[in-house]
């Protein structure tokens, strides 16, 4: 039937057609790029379900460069960008990579690296110095522009390839951590970038990113055949450098599919049902329902409680050091003895938690400091739950109860208004404010959007927050609370509780300047930081932060574990290659 | 007369996408956040590591995205590049343009919604009109109490239920995305039937979801359409049934529905949030949510102007349409 209207005489029929048409064309996925693909099959393909997507999107599938500010490495450039070294916590183990060795000069103003020989990009550019010395002068030329440029522009002052294998750089002030900064752990390092690619680009909006092209070119064992919303693929390349030169065994996984998270409900479906063979961070509740349907499915501690490593980021309860009666470390005390920790991760975590003596992780290298504070902390118990000792800190300081409520000596309510963020703050925020709110304090519980703003500009009372510090020798962790620096000029600092103790910045500056290597000499001089810093207690030592991520052996094992601790699991960070290549199908 | 129609109506649809555009401008800024330091400062602290000179990196790009200039310049800025179809980068996901990101979430969005919204329409308008239809089979009026039960369900409240069932307990349909992990998106039948059989749960529960409102309010109209003389006069002259339902029934009763669905089929580009969030369906919903997570003020611009201007276009489509559908309608003044 043709409709005769006021329009004309369009056919109905016409329009209807015409509407399909769109609707189907409107089904065609959009926003892909691909080769394509090999056949290969899921027992030779690892599916991994990555944490750092959003909402069920890789938004970022078009930046493999991860200096580009929206790109992130945790998100597959991790991958393809191989380091000068890799350092893994968990060993306690160095693995040389690109560079094949280092030397520093006695006064740590020069770094000699030697890099390895017959290393080719994946456009089969050879590798060598030059791309080194260029990646450490543009970063310290770009400066605040993209991600590591202000850390390298503070100490270096001309990196120059002496020989095509042999990288020479010369800093402005000593800089005896540099080679370790610059070395893949956790999030921290430094990607060496190809400087026949990168050259003449604007780092900050360079995509590096063109399948047609080979692009993201790579010296590592993985080429990208597809990136879209939905999927990252990775495939093989045969020619690893690193394989041939005997330094780590060819991957046995042929693809690699990292799907974007949806949200804990999918991960754990997908686990059950063998849909994927990694997962992202679960909640501890969840890894007993997951495991009893699939009992493939284990974790770095195995079946069993925690569910998973700790973390290099033990979780602390910030106080302003500013804010009134927070400067004072009598009342930090006193909430310290108020907090029940077991109950905290009894409740918060199901148990599936350790609490936490010292703003960072007892990871091997680190626990001769630990040792060497260990009269001190018993002295200074940073754990000892003693609200009789907490009431009795906050009587001296003239607060008075009311109704089982503090007041503070001027007749206010003592009021903690905490803030948190993410996981964390969502877990045991509640619990730490109802712990404090009986024990007469009124806390409060928000987890603002604008969390990070607020918290590292200093605009809160109370924060629920971890620290990226030290994972081998103290300085990174000490350098959290240091209000200034002389030893490095214009160096930003980070002291988030906004506690000042200038004896304390000396000797900071002091362990900056010592030879990482000098364990008696830096254990010396934590001790004497921590006699200043354990009785002023800057911030409330809580719980150690856990990654429980769920593995999957139907296809592949020899997953790290506690028995087989070779590196941390994350998938997100610089070191996930090692797990690759210790992968064995199972 | 009808030239003139249609270039006042044209002239509102202008108006509404002016002022949309300037409200769209303001109302994020008086959040009194600043996205760029957010961003830099969540990536600045990516696993938990500060980095130095944050404050030297925020002014760099306060000033790369003209965040520094006053309001007024920033607006006046925003109009000329609005006007130009530049809506700017992601603030969030630095270089990526906003465009880029609505054009390649709005397929999947268009493709889930419109298609859902489209078969809820056609079917719920059907069901309705034969559920007031005394002739019609009674089994009909059995299908009708469940429909209206879910109605009342949220969209990703029966979504949680249906993956449960169908994609975990009997893995029927997949669980969540567009389509299977390491397929190949070529345009072949396979990777159709694929991204088809990825839509179907999402789809369907947003029909089952829409159907019973659809058809509650098609019932209404025809009860009141069927009590009008013309109806009464078909009758007596003997027409058939099928012609009096279709013709003299439906054909009036559908009008209202059909202003509904103009106004459902503007509103998709906002996307069904949650039901994408949970399929993992990466569509324009989800994108706008992630964009208020952020705080990228320039992809939440962009996003809502999107909405506004398609639901405007709606609106002067129905007006120019509406004389067509209802010959009773014309395009002069009253």
């Amino acid at each position: 039937m043709t409709g005769k209207t006021a329009l004309g005489s369009t056919s109905r029929r016409r329009a209807i057609q015409g509407g399909m048409a769109a609707a189907a064309a409107a089904m065609l996925p959009a926003g892909v790029a691909y080769a394509q693909a090999a056949n290969i099959p899921r027992n030779l393909t690892m599916i991994l379900i990555g944490g750092g997507s959003r909402d069920g999107r890789w938004v970022d599938y078009e930046l493999w460069n991860p200096y580009a500010i929206g790109a992130n490495h945790q998100n597959g450039p991790n991958l393809i960008y191989e380091p000068l070294a890799y350092y893994s916590a968990f060993a306690d183990k160095w693995y040389m990579w690109l560079a094949e060795s280092y030397q520093f000069t006695p006064d740590f103003k020069q770094l000699t690296i030697k890099t390895r020989q017959g290393i080719k990009w994946s456009d089969r550019t050879p590798f060598s110095a030059e791309d080194v010395a260029y990646t450490m002068n543009a970063l310290r030329d770009l400066g605040p522009k993209v991600r590591w440029g202000v850390d390298v522009n503070l100490a270096l002052d001309e990196a120059t390839a002496a020989d095509p294998s042999t990288v020479v750089l010369k800093f402005k002030i000593p800089s005896p951590r540099f080679f370790f900064f610059a070395t893949y752990k956790y999030d921290i390092g430094i990607y060496i970038v190809p400087k026949h690619i990168f050259q003449g680009q604007d780092w900050s909006s360079f995509k590096h990113f063109d399948i047609a092209k080979g692009w993201p070119v790579t010296t590592g064992p993985w080429k990208v055949t597809e990136s879209s919303l939905q999927q990252k693929v990775f495939e093989r390349r045969d020619n690893w450098w690193a394989a041939e030169q005997k330094l780590a065994p060819m991957p046995p996984t042929e693809r690699h599919i990292w799907l974007p998270m949806v949200n804990e409900q999918n991960t754990a479906q997908a686990q059950i049902t063998n849909h994927s063979d990694f997962g992202n961070v679960l909640q501890p509740a969840t890894f007993p329902t997951v495991i009893r349907q699939n009992s493939k499915v284990t974790s770095y501690s195995g079946q069993k409680s925690p569910w998973g490593y700790v973390d290099w980021w033990p979780i602390s309860l910030y106080v302003n050091n500013q804010v009134k009666p927070f400067d004072d470390k009598d009342v930090r005390w006193a909430l310290s003895h108020y907090i029940d920790r077991q109950q905290l991760v009894a409740v918060a975590y199901l148990g599936a938690a350790t609490v936490s003596a010292l703003p960072m992780p007892p990871y091997k290298p680190l626990l001769p400091y630990f040792d060497a504070v260990k009269d001190l902390l018993a002295k200074y118990d940073t754990l000892e739950f003693n609200p009789k000792k907490g009431d009795a800190l906050l009587e001296a300081k003239g607060f008075k109860k009311n109704g089982g409520r503090w007041e503070t000596p001027d007749g206010k309510p003592f009021s903690l208004d905490i803030i948190g963020f993410g996981a964390s703050g969502s877990a045991m925020g509640p619990v730490l404010s109802e712990i404090l709110r009986r024990h007469g304090v009124a806390a409060s519980l928000t987890l603002p959007p604008n969390f990070d703003d607020r918290f590292q500009k200093g605009q809160y009372v109370g924060s629920i927050y971890g620290h990226g510090g030290s994972i081998r020798e103290p300085y990174d962790t000490l350098r959290l609370y240091q209000s200034q620096s002389i030893a490095v000029p214009g160096a930003h600092a980070v002291n988030f509780s906004r506690w000042k103790n200038l004896e304390f910045d000396k000797i900071v500056d002091e362990v900056y300047v010592t030879d990482p290597k000098d364990v008696a000499k830096l254990k010396q001089l934590f001790v004497a930081a921590m006699e200043i810093w354990l009785p002023d207690l800057p911030d409330i030592q809580l719980v150690q932060n856990y990654h429980r991520i769920p593995l999957n052996t139907t296809y592949w094992r020899n997953w790290p574990t506690e028995d087989n601790s070779y590196i941390n699991d994350a998938s997100w960070h610089l070191t996930f290659p090692i797990v690759l290549w210790n992968l064995q199908s199972a | 007369m009808r030239a003139v129609y249609i270039v006042k109506r044209f002239g509102v649809f202008l108006l509404i996408v002016w002022l949309a555009a300037t409200l769209n401008f303001f109302l994020p800024k008086l959040s009194g956040q600043d996205p760029v330091r957010a961003k830099l400062l969540a990536e600045a602290s990516l696993g938990g590591y500060v980095h130095a000179g944050l404050e030297d990196m925020v002014n760099q790009y306060q000033k790369k995205f003209g965040l520094d200039k006053p309001l007024w310049r920033q607006y006046l800025t925003y109009l000329g590049a609005v006007s130009r179809g530049d809506l700017n980068y992601s603030i969030a996901n630095y270089p990526r343009t906003v465009v880029g990101m609505i054009r390649e979430a709005l397929p999947w969005t268009i493709g889930l919604l419109g298609v859902t919204t489209l078969f809820s329409f056609a079917a719920g308008t059907i069901l309705g009109a034969l559920l007031a239809w005394p002739r019609a089979p009674r089994w009909i009026r059995w299908l009708m109490p469940p429909l209206w039960a879910l109605h009342a369900i949220p969209f990703f409240l029966l979504g949680l239920v249906l993956s449960w069932l169908l994609a975990f307990k009997f893995q029927w349909l997949p669980i969540f995305g567009g389509y299977s992990a390491g397929a190949n998106p070529a345009w072949d039948w396979a990777f159709v039937l694929d991204v088809l059989r990825h839509a179907v749960l999402p789809s369907l529960s947003i029909v089952l979801v829409s159907v019973g409102g659809w058809a509650l309010a098609m019932r209404g109209m025809m009860v009141t359409t069927m009590g009008e003389d013309y109806v009464t006069f078909a009758e007596a002259k003997g027409l058939r049934s099928a012609t009096i339902f279709t013709r003299y029934c439906m054909r009036n009763a559908i009008l209202p529905q059909t202003t509904g669905l103009a106004l459902a089929l503007g509103q998709i580009l906002s996307g069904a949030v949650l039901v994408e969030a949970i399929f993992g369906y990466p569509g324009i919903g989800a994108l706008l949510f992630q964009a208020i997570e952020e705080n990228d003020f320039f992809l939440i611009e962009g996003i809502v102007f999107t909405v506004i201007v398609a639901l405007g276009f709606a609106t002067f489509l129905l007006d120019v349409v509406y004389p067509w559908l209802d010959p009773r309608i014309s395009y002069r003044q009253a």
